[in-house]
């Protein structure tokens, strides 16, 4: 309870400044709402749509996991709040899930938008739904441990900025998120199968009956989401120190 | 009773640059030990690793009996730091920052309320209480760093330089609130580039050049280094009209000769005390002149 309690107040105190200036939640939102809007204007609404909007919950999470990469960075070398939680009796687990219950805070209006159209859409059983919940978590999760990794490897600010905001585009605009994969060429295919994002997207719209895709390919997305997190957490482990060596 | 016990304490990063070699020293309780040295001297290092927040790589540090290594946690629930550079949060105000540091260290809401309220007014914080830390000087944001360290009252607390920036009322503020905490028992390791700082506030203090200990021992002795630490000035009574002479005498009959010279030739002679910064500068020099040779 102690620990959840002080994983909380680090969270409120990570994120509150951002809520006390949402700019740059909107700024969030209407990032990963922007191809929606143009999906709407040419394509309508129809499933085009409602798949794109899968792609909004997809770079949504993905964005604000990336974007912890700044949390632990500016926490550690810049306010230095990491060194005072450091020498005080906060877990370093307990400061870990604060800094990500913040990204989580800062993305919840763009995906809790997301997730009600699309639900006002296609109405999908509750197991269909809690999929969808658990393929973002996980997702979520898996670019934390790339934001923590950043963060924590990183001494230079400028560094501490533009990586995730590269890794961004690279996961959230380039491979198949706001789009079916069939529509990139044959040879591109098996690439953007490496990318998280890619497997998110699809069982995404899989669970919401916006594509069909073969048993293997729903096994081997699960498989390789939960593999690309554990990989991430092993960097992680070995770059985030507590106490520096 | 020792709250600090270092031995033979050695640091080199990853990376192959050596901090420390060989520091010895002990602190003991309700004493005000400052750490003086040139930039990259080592001082911060030694801070962060009696911290808990650094490793060593040879000797041993113990902080209340517990290793800083192996008993970390135990020491952990009785520091409290403020680390070089420090600032707060711009979009949150004094008040959100001290209050949710006491609520994430595990105060109940209406104690952590009650001690927010108490350390802002003996920091005189309380008038700008609702302000964002953006539009407060850079004096009170430093205010509202080390009013966080003061918050959950630790027994030993860790300045790394906590008065740049402040003003010197500031700073007189600062040297008096930690002046009240040691005479409540409060051990007190600071790191400080000023010499009047360490001269009013430390009962002893550490000379740190190049990751070595280069002095150890109270203010009266780093002043007495250079002899009786007495500087005797000869200079014209007129302006203009002369040199002017800075000697430092190593024995009374020295004295007497120099003022007998001055007076001999109708100069003024006058004494100045030995100051902090002399004894530092010609401790420090001694050591690059070794390092040198």
């Amino acid at each position: 309870m102690k620990r959840i309690r002080e994983a909380l107040y680090i969270g409120l105190f990570d994120s509150l400044p951002l809520l006390r200036d949402p700019m740059l939640l909107i700024v969030l939102s209407m990032f990963s709402f922007l191809p929606v809007m143009f999906i709407y204007l040419f394509a309508g609404a129809g499933d085009t749509f409602n798949a794109s909007l899968v792609g909004a919950i997809v770079l949504s999470l993905a964005f604000v996991g990336l974007f912890s990469a700044q949390s632990v960075y500016f926490n550690k070398h810049w306010f230095r709040f990491q060194d005072i939680f450091v020498a005080s009796p906060v877990s370093p687990i307990s400061y870990a899930i604060g800094l990500s219950v913040s990204t989580l805070i800062v993305s919840l209006p763009a995906v809790i938008l997301a997730m009600a159209l699309l639900l006002i859409g296609v109405p999908r059983p509750i197991w269909d739904i809690l999929a969808v919940v658990a393929v973002s978590a996980i997702l979520w999760i898996a670019t934390l441990m790339i934001g923590f990794a950043i963060g924590a490897s990183t001494k230079n600010t400028r560094r501490a900025n533009s990586l995730p905001q590269v890794l961004g585009i690279v996961l959230g605009f380039l491979p198949p998120v706001y789009y079916p994969l069939e529509r990139l060429p044959g040879f591109l295919q098996p690439i953007a199968l490496l990318v998280p994002t890619t497997h998110a997207a699809e069982l995404s719209k899989y669970y919401f009956g916006l594509a069909t895709i073969p048993d293997w390919e729903i096994v081997f997305g699960w498989l390789y989401l939960i593999a690309f997190t554990a990989v991430m957490g092993l960097i992680v482990v070995r770059r985030a120190h507590w106490v520096d060596p | 009773m020792d709250v600090i016990q270092v031995e033979d304490l050695g640091k080199t990063y990853p990376r192959g640059t050596v901090a420390l070699r060989d520091v010895t020293f002990r602190v003991a309780r309700g004493e005000v030990f400052c750490l003086l040295g040139r930039n990259g001297a080592g001082k911060t290092t030694l801070l962060r690793i009696l911290a808990t927040q650094l490793k060593p790589s040879t000797g041993k540090a113990t902080v209340f009996g517990h290793d800083v290594v192996h008993e970390a946690k135990a020491i952990r629930a009785r520091i409290s730091v403020v680390p070089q550079e420090a600032r707060p949060q711009m979009m949150l105000s004094a008040y959100d920052h001290i209050l949710l540091m006491g609520l994430i260290r595990g105060m109940s809401r209406s104690d952590a309320k009650a001690r927010t309220k108490e350390i802002m007014e003996e920091f005189e914080l309380w008038e700008h209480k609702d302000k964002l830390t953006a539009d407060l000087s850079g004096g009170l944001r430093q205010r509202v760093m080390i009013s966080i360290a003061f918050m959950m009252s630790p027994e030993l607390l860790f300045l790394d330089e906590p008065t740049i920036g402040l003003d010197p009322l500031g700073r007189r503020q600062v040297w008096a609130m930690i002046r009240r905490m040691t005479k409540q028992g409060v051990t007190v390791l600071l790191t400080t580039h000023y010499m009047d700082e360490a001269d009013k506030l430390a009962d002893r203090l550490a000379i740190v050049d190049r990751g070595r200990m280069v002095f150890l021992g109270g203010v009266d002795e780093a002043k007495a280094v250079g002899g009786n630490g007495m500087r005797v000035i000869i200079e014209p009574i007129a302006r203009n009209d002369g040199t002017r002479e800075i000697l430092s005498p190593k024995s009374n009959e020295e004295i007497v000769e120099i003022v007998q010279r001055g007076l001999d030739q109708g100069r003024r002679v006058t004494f100045q005390p030995p100051t902090l910064e002399d004894a530092f500068i010609q401790i420090v020099g001694g050591s690059i002149d070794e390092e040198n040779s």
